[in-house]
């Protein structure tokens, strides 16, 4: 031992078991500082991955003349810009290969940079006006390879001939509206649209900007060098909101939002570590003491004391940051297990720099900063209390304990929660920490239900229908398609339009099979479910301006005749839109009724509409067999949709926010868990001694674990009530920024949240009064009192 | 009256080349309201034998019997009880609860039981203790003489049939030490309790009826102050 703070060295072995605690709680701040920072970060990096997917990487999209893009392409601020422009978007303007609308698309070559979704898969891009690109289904329908010659018609009825180079991954719009793409290089495109329009020479250009680039400045720089219109500058809102380069104005309060719970959260690892450091203090008064009574100086022993926290992070933060590393680990695997194709570019063992940094940062400075008001209170403790005797105990109270309302056991436990002001208000500021984070983060699960909506169970992912929705698909396909193999489930939809007589609407009539009505069990507001599956009547989809009630009945009239249909229950809703435009002006309501009901109504038996669910693996191949079987039994004027790269989207976004969402909220109730049992264990062992007095006088272990609960009990219940008071406040905030500001629905008084988190808390009380109750029952008096 | 028997009473800790025998086969016994002390040096075993009476800690062979009851065959929870109701602690650091003002720390061991203190008998005390103006005080607001007065109070409340009292003196200046003395005296003489004392001060012996002395864990005699 070569200077004084060798001691720290020495202490610390000496004293293992009771630092153990102060480091768990360091340990634990890092954690969910780290593990929330490095689960926002590997968020945003799978909503990168997403949005790049799903719109592209670009920065800005401008809308100019070639003369103007070659300006565009000079500036100092745009790393690179291309030229992109579509023809027949809608697929209604009568562009056809073999019979089936294309969307017609000019690129630059740099373009595929930045779609990286358009991926070609054999081939290669256009070289000259003549070649084109083919997207997948193109191959796969017509058997189109690469070098064939195609023939397009265009709508002023002539035919232009491509060479095929090269055939293109499908993309979901195309593949919902078993629609072709063909990709022309800008040359072809414009002697396209040139025999269009005759004239149109404007292109939209693509941007991506330099890194560290202002890009909101650069895009008002861009619009008033060439007087663009709002309109004539769009911005990719998503990438640029991932990139922190946004100033959409719901994005700015995203931000808002994001910055509000970094802050909370490490406020909430400050108070963790500084509760933690305050018992530990205290607990060695009489240490200190003796320090101070050897002749070290007050600045001494608050050097002595910073010194020994900053030991403690020497191993306490690099295990906060690993375990932090680890569970954002396991959660990007379980994206990638979740759904593997949409996540492949999310690296499962991904390292987040910015959350380390910010575990470090906030761990050190945490510490030291926690450690200030201790180091001051250590400097201050007399070399009298080390040589008195009674250190540590009597300089501790303030008033005296209230005996008259409660038992003395409980009065002492509640005394010694409420005794000190700073720890009462350290540990419930700590406790109700845990609800505000809880209460501010559930507002992020509401914003993602409004956000994302889950792929329904029912969602096909084959879609087949008539047309005129005229039920002329055969009844028996759905039970064909099931044995072909890839299908999981296929159900059909009969679907008729009934005039209502007394005000001359149509009712919507639609036939569900067994599988349809078992789902929409779940979306049964009042009345039989049962009753419709055996046609006693119809089941009334809910519509808030008119909805049929229950136990009345409708007059409607069909082929000349008119029935009566009772109706036996209602559905909040069903996973499709009104009538075949979708209009509920026009619309009496739906219905929904069984398969032999409705043939009873309209004599008919084929569906309008077929769903086919697919098994998870199957391919292409058999796919294309399920279309073929759809196409000899459905005859023409018929309509297939691949609805699967779409579905896969949605699922992915759903899964990735839900990961990280609930990923959150469960690292801040196992926070609050070990918050709440380190805070009571750390209590209990500073009142060791106290406890064996009591214990020596005659108090029995019960009353003894009735005081620690006592005093759990208290930090509870005003942690809970400090929460709620912070925390619902901050809720409506969070709420009104994400939630009613864009989809308008009210704040309510989060029960089920408020009611979670009180649960976890009074679970987590009861499971820190066990563990020093078994301690406290396991020592004798003599062990405990150290007499 | 025999209010105290101690019957072959051994403790030993460790096992061993560690092994370290406290006590070895003590046995004595004490009549109502006899004032008893025990001397010997450091590490001789006078606090385990005061713990082992008072059933702190366990023996590792021999009997205790208070009243007649055997203390090391009742249960830790009915021994607890039987603790706070029959025996009276007094300890040389106080052990007060800090939290507790004068009145309710002598109140504690009453207030364990859920009872209701005859104010009375609380009264009589504070007034024998000399402690009427303080009885609203903290103990951090005492001195150390006033605080081990407020321990003596605690130890007498419940009417004890024994007090045990380790080295109550041993963190008092003599006047202190001299109050202290006369109280326990008075316990023992006009409330006919059993007073078994551990001190290092030979000259407090003075006082006692009886003056043991242990060495190396074995106890003897060396007989009364009258003596």
């Amino acid at each position: 031992m070569k200077h004084y703070l060798d001691l720290i060295k020495i202490s610390a072995r000496q004293h293992r078991k009771q630092n153990r605690m102060t480091r768990l709680c360091i340990v634990l701040a890092v954690f969910l500082v780290t593990v929330i920072f490095g689960m926002a970060d590997m968020e945003m990096r799978s909503q990168m991955i997403q949005a790049v997917k799903s719109y592209g990487n670009w920065h800005a999209a401008f809308v100019l003349d070639e003369e103007h893009g070659t300006l565009l392409k000079a500036r100092p601020e745009v790393k690179s810009s291309v030229r992109y422009g579509v023809l027949n978007y809608r697929l209604e303007d009568g562009y056809q290969i073999l019979g089936v609308e294309t969307a017609v698309c000019g690129f630059d070559p740099e373009m595929m940079e930045m779609f990286p979704d358009v991926e070609i898969l054999e081939g290669t891009l256009p070289g000259n006006a003549g070649e084109a690109v083919l997207n997948e289904s193109a191959k796969t329908r017509f058997g189109v390879q690469v070098g064939d010659t195609v023939e397009m018609t265009i709508p002023q009825g002539d035919t232009v001939q491509y060479r095929i180079t090269g055939i293109v991954k499908e993309m979901a719009l195309m593949a919902e509206h078993d629609a072709f793409g063909m990709f022309l290089n800008m040359e072809g495109f414009s002697a396209l649209r040139s025999e269009e329009t005759g004239a149109a020479r404007e292109e939209v250009y693509y941007v991506q900007f330099r890194p560290y680039c202002n890009i909101q400045k650069a895009i008002g720089d861009i619009s008033a060098q060439f007087g663009l219109k709002p309109e004539e500058a769009r911005q990719n809102v998503k990438v640029l909101a991932l990139m922190f380069q946004s100033r959409d104005s719901y994005m700015m309060q995203f931000y808002f939002v994001a910055a509000v719970l970094a802050v909370l959260v490490m406020i909430a690892g400050i108070l963790m570590i500084a509760a933690s450091m305050n018992s530990n203090i205290a607990r060695r008064t009489e240490f200190f003491g003796m320090m101070r009574c050897l002749g070290a100086t007050g600045r001494q022993v608050t050097r002595f004391v910073r010194r020994e926290a900053l030991s403690w992070c020497r191993t306490a933060i690099p295990a906060g940051v690993i375990a932090g590393i680890l569970v954002v680990w396991v959660l990007c695997g379980m994206l990638r297990f979740l759904s593997p194709g949409y996540f492949e570019g999310l690296p499962v063992f991904g390292i987040s720099f910015p959350s380390m940094a910010a575990g470090i940062l906030v761990g050190l400075l945490t510490v030291l900063l926690a450690a200030r008001a201790p180091a001051k209170r250590a400097a201050k403790v007399s070399p009298l209390t080390a040589v008195s005797g009674n250190a540590g105990t009597v300089q501790a109270a303030k008033h005296a304990a209230n005996t008259r309302f409660f038992k003395v056991d409980t009065a002492l436990g509640i005394h010694h929660a409420s005794g000190s002001r700073k720890n009462f208000l350290l540990v419930t500021g700590s406790f109700a920490f845990s609800i505000i984070l809880f209460l501010s983060f559930s507002t992020a699960i509401d914003f993602m239900r409004h956000a994302i909506t889950p792929l329904r169970p029912s969602a096909p992912d084959i879609y087949i229908s008539k047309e005129d929705y005229s039920n002329q698909i055969p009844s028996g396909l759905d039970e064909e398609l099931v044995n072909y193999p890839g299908v999981k489930r296929a159900f059909g939809r009969s679907y008729a339009e009934f005039t209502v007589p007394a005000d001359g609407r149509t009712l919507d009539v639609i036939s569900y099979e067994e599988q349809q009505f078992q789902w929409a069990e779940k979306s049964m507001m009042e009345g039989s479910l049962e009753d419709a599956m055996n046609g006693k009547g119809v089941l009334a989809v809910f519509r808030e301006e008119y909805t049929l009630r229950l136990g009345s009945s409708i007059l409607v009239s069909a082929g000349g005749k008119e029935w009566e249909l009772p109706v036996v229950g209602v559905l909040g809703d069903v996973p499709f839109s009104y009538g075949k435009s979708g209009d509920t002006e026009v619309s009496a309501g739906m219905v929904i009724c069984s398969e032999e009901f409705f043939q009873k109504l309209t004599g008919e038996s084929g569906y309008a509409v077929i769903d086919i669910q697919l098994e998870q693996n199957a391919d292409d191949a058999q796919v294309q067999e399920i279309r073929r079987a759809c196409e000899q039994a459905c005859g023409g004027g018929f309509v297939y949709s691949d609805k699967r790269i779409g579905n896969q989207e949605v699922k992915g976004a759903s899964y990735s926010m839900s990961v990280f969402l609930y990923g959150f909220l469960g690292v801040i109730a196992l926070i609050s868990f070990f918050n709440i049992i380190n805070c009571i264990s750390m209590g209990v062992s500073a009142r060791l001694r106290e406890y064996g007095a009591m214990r020596a006088i005659g108090m029995s272990v019960r009353q003894v674990i009735r005081m620690v609960a006592g005093e759990a009990l208290t930090y509870t219940a005003f942690g809970v009530l400090l929460g709620c008071a912070a925390g619902l406040p901050l809720n409506r905030m969070l709420f009104m920024a994400l939630v009613t500001s864009r989809w308008g629905e009210a704040w309510s008084l989060p029960v089920w949240e408020m009611l979670v988190i009180v649960m976890i808390m009074i679970g987590s009380v009861c499971a820190a009064v066990a563990g020093p109750a078994g301690q406290i029952r396991k020592m004798t008096v003599v062990d405990t009192i150290g007499v | 009256m025999e209010i105290l028997k101690v019957e072959n009473l051994s403790k030993t800790y460790g096992s061993g080349e560690a092994r370290v025998d406290a006590l070895k086969h003590v046995s004595f016994s004490m009549q109502r309201g006899e004032f008893g002390m025990v001397v010997g040096v450091s590490g001789s075993g006078k606090s385990t034998l005061l713990n082992c009476i008072g059933g702190l800690d366990e023996a590792s062979a021999g009997k205790v019997f208070l009243n007649g009851q055997d203390l090391f065959a009742m249960g830790e929870n009915e021994r607890t009880i039987f603790r706070r109701q029959n025996i009276g602690f007094i300890f040389q650091s106080f052990h007060l609860i800090p939290e507790l003002n004068v009145e309710q720390n002598i109140i504690f061991p009453l207030l364990l039981d859920y009872k209701k203190p005859d104010q009375g008998r609380v009264d009589e005390i504070l007034q024998v203790l000399g402690l009427e103006n303080r009885r609203k005080h903290l103990p951090g607001q005492l001195s150390g003489g006033q605080q081990q007065r407020v321990a003596i109070g605690r130890a007498l409340i419940t009417r004890p049939a024994l007090v045990l009292a380790d080295e109550p003196t041993g963190n008092l200046d003599s006047q202190s030490s001299q109050d202290v003395m006369d109280l326990l005296c008075r316990a023992s003489r006009h409330y006919q309790q059993t007073v078994l004392m551990i001190t290092h001060n030979r000259n407090l012996t003075a006082s006692a009826d009886r003056v043991f002395r242990v060495a190396d864990g074995e106890l003897s005699e060396l007989g009364g102050a009258s003596e």
